[in-house]
């Protein structure tokens, strides 16, 4: 069974009068413990595509199961406590919470699922740590570089012990040096934590360490390959 | 809510320091506004109240009951009779501290060439000194002593019309009980000037001896006042000796100061109509203020409600994150409002400020603002919920928010 099952996905915005294809007919089944990237030009759907899998948007047409659950059925509620409890998100500008310090940003994923305010702290400096921020705990966002950010947010996402992580566009808004310590880090989390992580993305340095590539183009699934990574 | 939610309210009020800070001292000038108010109107009320019952003479009042809903000429002919048999009756009530005869009359007082059509009582002087607000208000001249001497007392509208002072013989005409014109010459021997200036331009007051043989009233009254030994007592005592009367065979009712005390009861309601629509006014004010302040807050906060949505918080939380802002915001503020009002409330007190006489007064007081506990109770009640109240629809406008969307606001 597929951690998640998309089949025939489509999603279609209206704009004003007009009705416009953002996806159409995407399948995907998507293992434990995969490393793969949604690749693609802008405008092709990636984004999209990340969100309906990610329980943030509901697809005009098709099904979607996660952990063989059919989602279409599932309350507002039922979906929140999903991504809570299942799904890491890591998005393209780190979207951390400014008033809130590392530790606390990091903390947030686990007081949404009501785990004591001890534990809480506790494992979100080990996260830290494992993301190479330890000493940086009390710092505010603003108050750190945009690589130790977008590292808090990876701390964020992991922090809940998720199956699934979602990153879109994570090296986006980072220079070259940090995405690739990013990238790196990553890999180690992939590598220890065998956690299935979905990029979206059409940076090169992460379509060349993702271990499946599925390309988009127009909304459509155009390819889905395996790809030995370097 | 646990720990960490109202750190993040809090944390979240002071991102935008200034704003806040305007936003909050709306609800500190509503609090202090709330307080003072109160403070200010229950002892304007308390004032009244006493003078009322002051200008009764008493805190109840017995009198023949068939001239209950009769006119005053009416009424004039039915008097209490035996007012001191009915007397002994009701000094039994170990609450009545006081009983003083009253004769109510009317008609017309001349001097020389000048006459005015007066309001008269006749009650025995050492106790209208004692009950009323008569002594207080003597400007010329001595209070009445003697209970049975041809002299009385004018209100200083009444003398000025008649261009009389102490020491001026004037004939008081008035119709008797028994329908007969009568007449006495009198002595003026004070000059009161009453705090309601309709009466202090018709009142008289002379000894009731004097006056019930110029009724031909001898042992008769309009009403025996009684005054209590605690206000509080009123309604038990009017209730408890209105039974002992019937019981006892005297055809006596019984009114409190309270239904005798149509003014009172106008100026009270009228006072409570003005500041119950000056409250409604200012709540709209802080309603507005706060909910635009919270709006600005969801508008420039969106994508991170978008964060908060994806990373699976709840639509009931994110609405109440927002509530929390702004219960904590009415909080402080009624917090700071409370301190201020107490500073405001001491200084206003001790700043001698007179204030113009209240309707139907002839002079003003010195402004007193009354400490009353419930209202600071009820000012952060009124504040807090009116924060909350401002705060749902910007709040739940948060909670309703597409992630997708969100996420992508720019």
């Amino acid at each position: 069974m597929g951690l998640l099952e998309a089949r025939e996905l489509s999603r279609t915005y209206r704009l004003g009068n007009e009705e416009v294809p953002a996806l159409s007919g995407a399948s995907l089944v998507l293992a434990p413990g995969e490393l793969a990237v949604l690749a693609g030009p802008s405008g092709s759907g990636k984004t999209t595509l990340l969100n309906l899998l990610g329980l943030l948007d509901r697809p005009t047409a098709g099904t979607l199961l996660f952990e063989g659950r059919e989602t279409a059925q599932l309350s507002e509620s039922e979906r929140a406590r999903l991504r809570r409890e299942r799904i890491g998100f890591i998005f393209q500008s780190h979207q951390l919470i400014p008033v809130l310090s590392a530790e606390e940003n990091v903390a947030f994923a686990l007081w949404l699922r009501k785990m004591p305010e001890e534990t809480c702290r506790a494992r979100a400096r080990r996260m830290l740590e494992l993301v190479g921020l330890a000493g940086l705990e009390g710092r505010r966002p603003d108050a750190l570089s945009g690589g130790q950010r977008q590292r808090v947010a990876v701390a964020r996402a992991l922090a809940g012990e998720p199956a699934l992580i979602l990153a879109d566009e994570p090296t986006a808004s980072l220079d070259s040096d940090t995405a690739t310590k990013l990238l790196d880090l990553f890999e180690e989390v992939h590598r220890l934590a065998s956690v299935t992580i979905l990029f979206s993305s059409h940076d090169p340095r992460i379509i060349e360490r993702a271990h499946r590539q599925v390309d988009l183009r127009d909304g459509k699934i155009i390819s889905d390959r395996r790809v030995a990574s370097s | 809510m646990t720990a960490h939610w109202w750190r993040l309210a809090f944390r979240n009020l002071g991102r935008h320091g200034r704003r806040t800070l305007l936003t909050g001292s709306i609800v500190v000038v509503g609090f202090v506004a709330t307080t003072m108010t109160a403070g200010f109107v229950a002892q304007t009320f308390i004032a009244l109240k006493e003078a009322t019952i002051k200008g009764l003479g008493g805190h109840l009042r017995l009198f023949n009951r068939e001239a209950a809903g009769k006119t005053d000429d009416e009424a004039a002919q039915l008097l209490l009779e035996n007012w001191e048999g009915v007397g002994d009756v009701v000094r039994k009530d170990p609450r009545v501290a006081m009983v003083m005869p009253r004769l109510s009359f009317f008609g017309l007082v001349v001097r020389g060439e000048k006459s005015a059509a007066y309001l008269g009582t006749g009650s025995i002087p050492e106790l209208e000194k004692k009950a009323s607000l008569a002594a207080e208000t003597v400007i010329a001249g001595e209070f009445m002593k003697n209970p049975e001497a041809d002299e009385l007392m004018l209100g200083s509208g009444i003398a000025r019309a008649l261009d009389a002072q102490v020491g001026d013989l004037v004939t008081v005409m008035t119709t008797t009980a028994d329908g007969t014109l009568n007449a006495v010459d009198a002595t003026i021997v004070a000059i009161l000037q009453y705090p309601i200036k309709e009466l202090d331009d018709r009142l008289l007051i002379m000894p009731y001896g004097a006056a019930a043989h110029l009724l031909k009233a001898e042992g008769k009254c309009t009403s025996l006042v009684l005054t209590l030994k605690s206000a509080d007592e009123t309604d038990a005592a009017a209730s408890d000796l209105a039974k002992g009367l019937s019981e006892a065979g005297i055809p006596a009712a019984v009114k409190t100061w309270f239904e005798s005390a149509s003014f009172y009861r106008q100026v009270r309601l009228l006072y409570l109509t003005i500041f119950s629509f000056m409250g409604a006014v200012l709540a709209i004010v802080v309603i507005l203020a706060v909910a635009n302040t919270m709006t600005m807050s969801v508008f420039e906060r969106t994508r991170e409600i978008g964060v908060m949505l994806a990373l699976g918080m709840e639509r009931s939380s994110v609405r109440n994150l927002f509530l929390l802002e702004g219960l904590l915001l009415g909080t402080i503020g009624s917090a700071i409002g409370a301190v201020l009002s107490l500073l405001l409330r001491s200084a206003l007190n001790v700043s001698g400020i007179e204030l113009p006489p209240p309707p139907g007064g002839t002079h003003g007081t010195t402004l007193y603002v009354l400490f009353i506990p419930g209202a600071y109770v009820i000012g952060f009640v009124l504040m807090t919920s009116t924060l909350l109240v401002a705060s749902w629809w910007p709040a739940r406008r948060a909670a309703n928010l597409d992630p997708v969307g969100a996420l992508t606001h720019v």
